[in-house]
């Protein structure tokens, strides 16, 4: 017999089990899809603003000053008369109403004062923010182009990157970090909590087995049933997101490797519960907002020090900037990519090993040292004839 | 049955001298528990024998076994199987166990549970395949093996877990409550098996709450209470007859009278137990009194209740039942402890 039969044979027992589990299959493909369906619409919340333009002058100022607010990138400008505009900003369906008043041109001609009647929708603060600031950027850039010679300063932009990336491909990286990170825990979680669940760990327990063969094997089966996860997150990041890896084999190579992380966290969390409940609560709850302290949005060293600290105790935070590197050339971390690597490779030892205590304290029941005593005289009691 | 090697190469069993479960002076005590569950209880499981745990719930029975199939440290004392660490590999290789609760895997036919254990056992190709046939041959499942064992019956999923724990021929095969939730025929047919392993060599320990068949099976039983021997360790027969002789008479009396005669039997040294219960109408009683030898007391009986009043309508003697055993040696150590 070699060592390793057991391993497979726990391993493709899972996989047998897990092939008729179809929901927590949909579950660890749907989750971080969903994941990716919530940041696009977190962005296309957070995008250009409806605005409406009341153009009461239609002279050469007034258009470039409406083209300085296209350009401001802030706004989704409408032309509408007054009273729609005023209409629509009370129906809740503008941001900002922006009239340019009649005699607009002359007065600019004239480099005399001229007031732009502009109403925000100060729902909340972001609202109110975004509208300001696009504004004095359009006025800034419209001031700059009506008088030649009057702004002084201008910059000269470099870009630190050959390309533009679009944020929801941005994100979408993070986001296979996040279908990597579900599909460890949630499998590997659930196939370890079953076999509390219905005691089935007692028949391996009793088996002639190595406690090495049945975590090695339960890592195993996990591992290759959170493939067809990552398979789904990757082809919808890649196809239908359209980020195409530019290091194909190294983006692959660093998805399998975290998937490797979150394994044997996943057999840890589902030793220490117990209980396939609390890893599917704990699955979806917590690694949540930890994922966002990881450097989803923008990397991690651009926020405070206190978010810095915290993002860096995830084990995400180096997926994150080793899946950027591969698919897009990002150096967003402040180590060396190695020292990355074997934070993460740090991260794996970690997991394995309090995966493996666990399992070697969950081994037996445990009972209390006796302390040794004198053996008291029997109580005094009729004894059967 | 007949079993292909494994491939694996099987520890030898050591010389005979070694029973095939010793605890010695084996105490368990779980954290955080007032008391111990367990209490320096020492037995010996004879090799060939069909030996029986009995003990009402709580008892400590499950602990016992907990640390007989090494799922448990004792907290003091030494438990052996065939001289082995409980908890070894090779001491796990001997044995074969039917858990208390069926712990199957329910979304995998029938096969492919006993297949795992195959693979886990060590056997590979031919040999495995035979091997879950026979297993599957043995509980009677062979029509059903590509069925889930999540949609057998409770007398099914407990055949299935019997077959899985023989597959590998065990030398010690510990059932725990093997026929709880199993019909009557088919706990019929289930002791014809544990009888045929243990005529096929095997040593079998099983822990039983029902009396009739720790009667039809057991070579030799041990009643555990409150973690400790309740009685000393013998064949079922032996350990009725050593109960001695249940003494049953129908009686007519004025309650008191009956009570005070009771009494005077009750302190009588050669008595052991004495209870009145009411009969079918007003002033009728059966008196239960157990002894250890029925040939001299019966008479003391008679003349006990006739003097204190009562009128003896009949009188039978018999042999105590397992049963009768059972509560009197538990109840008895319940109400002295």
């Amino acid at each position: 017999m070699t060592a390793l039969g057991p391993v497979w044979a726990i391993a493709v027992k899972d996989l047998r089990i897990g092939r008729t589990e179809i929901m927590s299959l949909v579950q660890a493909v749907t989750l971080p899809v969903n994941y990716l369906l919530m940041m696009v619409l977190f962005v296309l919340a957070g995008g250009a603003q409806p605005t409406a333009v009341v153009m009461l002058d239609h002279g050469h100022y007034a258009q470039e000053f409406v083209t300085a607010l296209e350009q401001s990138r802030t706004y989704k400008i409408q032309f509408m008369t007054q009273a729609a505009a005023d209409a629509q900003m009370q129906a809740g369906k503008l941001v900002t109403e922006v009239t340019i008043p009649a005699g607009f041109d002359r007065a600019v001609a004239a480099h005399q004062p001229m007031t732009v009647p502009v109403t925000y929708d100060n729902l909340n603060e972001d609202l109110w923010d975004d509208g300001t600031r696009g504004m004095r950027l359009a006025l800034a850039s419209f001031y700059a182009k009506a008088s030649p010679g009057q702004v002084p300063v201008t910059v000269a932009e470099h870009d630190e990157y050959p390309g533009d990336t679009g944020y929801i491909p941005f994100l979408a990286l993070s986001v296979v970090v996040i279908a990597v990170m579900v599909a460890g825990l949630l499998q590997a979680g659930n196939a370890t909590a079953r076999e509390y669940d219905q005691n089935t760990i007692k028949g391996l327990l009793l088996a002639p087995v190595r406690p090495w063969q049945i975590l090695s094997g339960r890592m195993l089966g996990a591992y290759l049933m959170s493939l067809p996860a990552l398979a789904v997150v990757l082809a919808v990041v890649v196809l239908a997101v359209g980020d195409d890896p530019l290091h194909l084999l190294l983006a692959l190579a660093v998805a399998l490797f975290t998937l490797a992380v979150f394994v044997p966290a996943g057999v840890l969390l589902g030793t220490v519960t117990r209980d396939r409940q609390l890893v599917a609560i704990f699955t979806r709850g917590l690694p949540v907002p930890l994922f966002f302290l990881s450097g989803v949005f923008a990397p991690l060293s651009f926020q405070t020090r206190a978010v810095q600290d915290i993002g860096q105790l995830m084990p995400v935070h180096w997926a994150i900037i080793l899946v950027q590197y591969a698919f897009k050339g990002f150096g967003t971390g402040t180590l060396p990519l190695a020292a990355d690597a074997a934070i993460l490779a740090g991260y794996l030892a970690l997991f394995t090993v309090l995966s493996a205590a666990a399992f070697l304290l969950t081994r037996r029941i445990r009972t209390a040292p006796v302390p040794l005593r004198p053996r008291a005289a029997p109580p005094a009691r009729r004894q059967p004839a | 049955m007949t079993l292909a090697t494994p491939r694996a190469a099987w520890p030898t069993l050591p010389a005979p001298a070694a029973p095939a479960v010793s605890l010695a002076q084996v105490t368990a005590r779980y954290k955080g528990a007032e008391r111990a569950s367990v209490d320096r209880l020492s037995l010996a499981v004879h090799r060939g024998e069909i030996f029986g745990l009995l003990g009402p719930n709580g008892s400590g029975k499950t602990t016992t076994i907990n640390m007989i199939i090494g799922l448990m440290a004792p907290s003091r004392g030494t438990v052996q199987v065939f001289g082995r660490d409980p908890a070894s590999e090779a001491a796990r290789r001997l044995m074969g166990v039917v858990t208390q609760e069926t712990a199957l895997y329910e979304r995998l036919s029938a096969r492919d549970n006993l297949a795992l254990y195959a693979a886990l056992y060590g056997y590979r190709g031919q040999q495995k395949r035979q091997r879950v046939a026979a297993a599957l041959q043995l509980a009677d499942l062979a029509q059903v093996a590509d069925k889930r064992a999540g949609t057998f019956s409770g007398g099914m999923a407990r055949r299935l877990q019997i077959g899985r724990a023989l597959l590998h021929s065990p030398q010690l095969v510990v059932l725990d409550e093997p026929t709880l939730g199993v019909d009557p025929v088919q706990r019929a047919d289930l002791w014809n098996h544990i009888r045929a392993l243990r005529d096929a060599g095997k040593t079998v320990l099983l822990t039983t709450n029902v009396m009739d068949e720790a009667s039809a099976l057991c070579d030799r039983i041990a009643i555990i209470h409150g973690g400790r021997l309740a009685a000393p360790v013998d064949t079922p027969a032996a350990l009725q007859r050593g109960r001695g002789a249940v003494i049953t008479v129908a009686a007519e009396a004025d309650h008191d009278d009956l009570a005070k005669a009771c009494a005077v039997l009750d302190a009588d040294p050669d008595v052991t137990d004495v209870t009145a219960t009411r009969g079918p109408s007003p002033g009728l009683y059966q008196v239960l009194v157990t002894a250890g030898d029925a040939g001299g007391v019966t008479g003391k009986v008679i003349m006990h209740l006739t003097a204190g009043g009562v009128v003896i309508r009949d009188v039978a003697t018999r042999t105590a039942s397992l049963d009768e055993v059972f509560l009197a040696v538990t109840g008895s150590f319940q109400a002295a402890s």
